[in-house]
C-alpha cells in the first residue's frame, strides 16, 4: 500500500510542560480520510504541527508522498491544504485580501475556484473576517485550503464548534475531496461522531501515546465491547482484552476480536464498540 | 516573496493608512509655515521616516492573534523567506517616510528658500531618521522571534529606545573624534558611517533570526 504521509517514531517534549509526544507512528494511505482522535491535550495539535513542520521534533521521521519535508521542500508544502480551528486568518482582512496572499503563496493557486466557494458558501467577499460568524470562518478556511488544488487535507479540530448543520456541510465537502484516488484527509478531532461518519481509519493518541490505529472496518466487525459481571471477567484471558473500565454494575472489556471472543466466553453480551466508547476505554480504563 | 510582501501590506495597511493622511496633513501645515522655525521641518521629516518605519514593526503583532503565522509554516514559503519578507517590508515603508519627508523639503524650499545654515543638514536629518529606523528594526526582530509576541509592547518601545541609543551613542563617538568645528566632508563622512552602521546592524540582524527562525 502507498502511503501519502508516514509517521514514524515522532518524539517531541517541551521544556517547560510534563507532555511529550512518545515515538508516535501511523500511517495515511493514498485516497483515504484518517479520523485523529484523542481528548483535549493529548496531543493531536502537537503531531500535526511535527508532521506540517511548524514546529521542529525531536526525533523521528515525518514522510509526506514519499519524501521527508524540510524547510526548503516547498513543493511538498504547496499539496497540502490546512485548516485550523478557530480564526484561520488575521480578522482586519477581507476574503479578496486574502486570495491576493494566496496567490503570492502557491504556484497552483485558482482564483477563479476560489470565488466560486465564497459564492456557494455565500461568503461575503469584501466584508473583513472578524465580522464573520464561526461557520463562516471555518468555510472560508476550507474554501482558502482547497483553492490550491491540494492533495492532502490536514484539518486541526476543523469542525468543532460548529452547528450539527454546518458539520454535516463541511463532512460532505470532505467526502468530495477524496473522490479522487490520490486525496486524503487527516482530521483531528474530538467529535467522535463526525469521524464515524466519514473516516476510513481511526487513529487513538492519549497523553502523547498512540493507542492505536485501526480501519473503520475492523473497528465495526472486529473490535467489540463485551459487557460482563465480575464474575465473567475474572474468568477472561488478559491476552483477549484490549483494555477494560470497571463500571457501577459492569465491567466494559475491549477485545482485538468480538466474535471469537463471543464464541469464547458466552454468557457475556458483546456490543458494537463506537469510537466514542473505544475512546473512553483508552482513556479512562486500564489497559492489558 | 510576492505573497508574503502582500502579507506585510495588508497587516500594515490600515494603520498605514491613517498614518499617512495625518502626515499629508500635517506635510501641508509644515509647507505652508514659514520654515525659519526649523523644529517643525525636522520634527515632520524625523517622524515621517521613524513613523512608517515603526508601524512597519509594529504590525508583525496583528498576525498574532489568528493562526495566520502557523498557516504561513505550512504554506509553500521558506521560514528564510518570512524574515526577508518582514525586513525588506520595513524598509520598503523607511523609504515612504523618507519619500514624505523629501516631498515636504522640497516644497518648502521652493517655497520659502533653504531653511539652514550648511547644506549638510538636511542630509543630516534623513540619517538621523533612517538611521533610528534602522536601528529599531533590528533590535526588534530579534526580541520578537526570541522573545515572543506576548511581550511585543515591550519590545517595540525597547526597539525605539535602543534606536535612539545607538544614534545618540554614534554622535557622541563622532564628537568625541571631532571635537571642534566640523567640515562639511567631516560631516557627510560621519553622517554616512552612521548610515552604514544602521545598515550593519539590519543585515546581522536578519541574518540572526533567518538563523534562529
Amino acid at each position: 500500500m502507498d502511503y501519502i504521509l508516514e509517521v514514524h517514531q515522532v518524539s517531541k517534549s517541551f521544556p517547560r510542560s510534563d507532555f511529550s509526544l512518545d515515538n508516535l507512528s501511523f500511517s495515511l494511505p493514498y485516497g483515504a480520510i484518517m479520523g485523529f482522535v484523542g481528548e483535549n491535550g493529548a496531543g493531536k495539535t502537537t503531531t500535526i504541527d511535527c508532521i506540517l513542520n511548524t514546529i521542529a521534533k525531536d526525533s523521528g521521521e515525518v514522510r509526506l508522498f514519499g519524501r521527508e519535508m524540510s524547510d526548503a521542500d516547498t513543493d511538498i508544502r504547496e499539496k497540502i491544504g490546512v485548516v485550523y480551528d478557530g480564526d484561520n486568518f488575521p480578522g482586519f482582512w477581507t476574503a479578496r485580501q486574502l486570495a491576493k496572499v494566496m496567490e503570492g503563496f502557491y504556484v497552483q493557486w485558482d482564483n477563479v475556484l476560489f470565488h466560486k466557494y465564497l459564492e456557494d458558501f455565500a461568503l461575503p467577499v469584501n466584508q473583513k473576517i472578524k465580522h464573520y460568524s464561526k461557520g463562516m470562518t471555518m468555510k472560508l478556511a476550507i474554501a482558502a485550503a482547497l483553492s490550491h488544488h491540494p492533495e492532502l487535507l490536514v484539518l486541526d479540530e476543523a469542525t468543532s464548534g460548529l452547528d450539527p448543520v454546518m458539520r454535516d456541510e463541511m463532512l460532505d465537502i470532505l467526502l468530495d475531496f477524496v473522490q479522487e484516488e490520490n486525496h486524503s484527509i487527516l482530521l483531528s478531532s474530538h467529535i467522535t461522531s463526525d469521524l464515524e461518519k466519514v473516516a476510513d481509519y481511526i487513529t487513538f493518541i492519549h497523553n502523547g501515546k498512540l493507542m492505536m490505529s485501526v480501519s473503520k472496518n475492523d473497528l465495526a466487525y472486529r473490535y467489540a465491547i463485551l459487557r460482563c459481571r465480575e464474575s465473567q471477567f475474572l474468568t477472561m484471558e488478559p491476552t483477549d482484552m484490549l483494555a477494560y473500565r470497571k463500571r457501577d454494575y459492569q465491567i466494559d472489556v475491549l477485545v482485538k476480536d468480538g466474535k471469537e471472543a463471543g464464541q469464547k466466553y458466552k454468557d457475556v453480551v458483546v456490543d458494537h464498540a463506537s469510537v466514542d466508547e473505544m475512546m473512553l476505554l483508552l482513556v479512562k480504563g486500564e489497559l492489558v | 516573496m510576492r505573497g508574503l510582501l502582500r502579507n506585510n501590506f495588508y497587516a500594515m495597511y490600515a494603520n498605514a493608512k491613517v498614518f499617512s493622511v495625518i502626515m499629508v496633513g500635517t506635510g501641508i501645515f509644515v509647507v505652508a509655515m514659514d520654515n525659519e522655525i526649523h523644529s517643525l521641518i525636522i520634527g515632520y521629516m524625523v517622524s515621517a521616516i521613524v513613523g512608517f518605519s515603526l508601524n512597519s514593526v509594529a504590525s508583525v503583532r496583528n498576525e498574532s492573534a489568528s493562526k495566520w503565522i502557523k498557516h504561513k509554516l505550512a504554506a509553500p514559503v521558506r521560514r528564510a523567506d518570512i524574515v526577508k519578507s518582514l525586513h525588506l517590508s520595513q524598509l520598503i515603508w523607511l523609504l515612504a517616510g523618507a519619500a514624505f519627508a523629501g516631498c515636504v523639503v522640497v516644497f518648502s524650499v521652493l517655497l520659502h528658500g533653504y531653511p539652514f545654515d550648511k547644506t549638510t543638514d538636511i542630509f543630516m536629518i534623513f540619517v538621523v531618521g533612517i538611521s533610528v529606523s534602522l536601528f529599531m528594526g533590528a533590535t526588534f526582530f530579534p526580541l520578537f522571534f526570541l522573545g515572543g509576541e506576548e511581550r511585543s509592547d515591550v519590545f517595540l518601545m525597547i526597539s525605539l529606545a535602543c534606536g535612539i541609543g545607538m544614534l545618540m551613542g554614534l554622535s557622541t563617538v563622532i564628537n568625541i573624534i571631532f571635537p571642534g568645528y566640523m567640515t562639511p566632508v567631516q560631516i557627510i563622512g560621519s553622517g554616512s558611517a552612521i548610515l552604514a552602521c544602521g545598515g550593519l546592524a539590519f543585515v546581522l540582524s536578519y541574518l540572526f533570526v533567518r538563523k534562529r527562525f
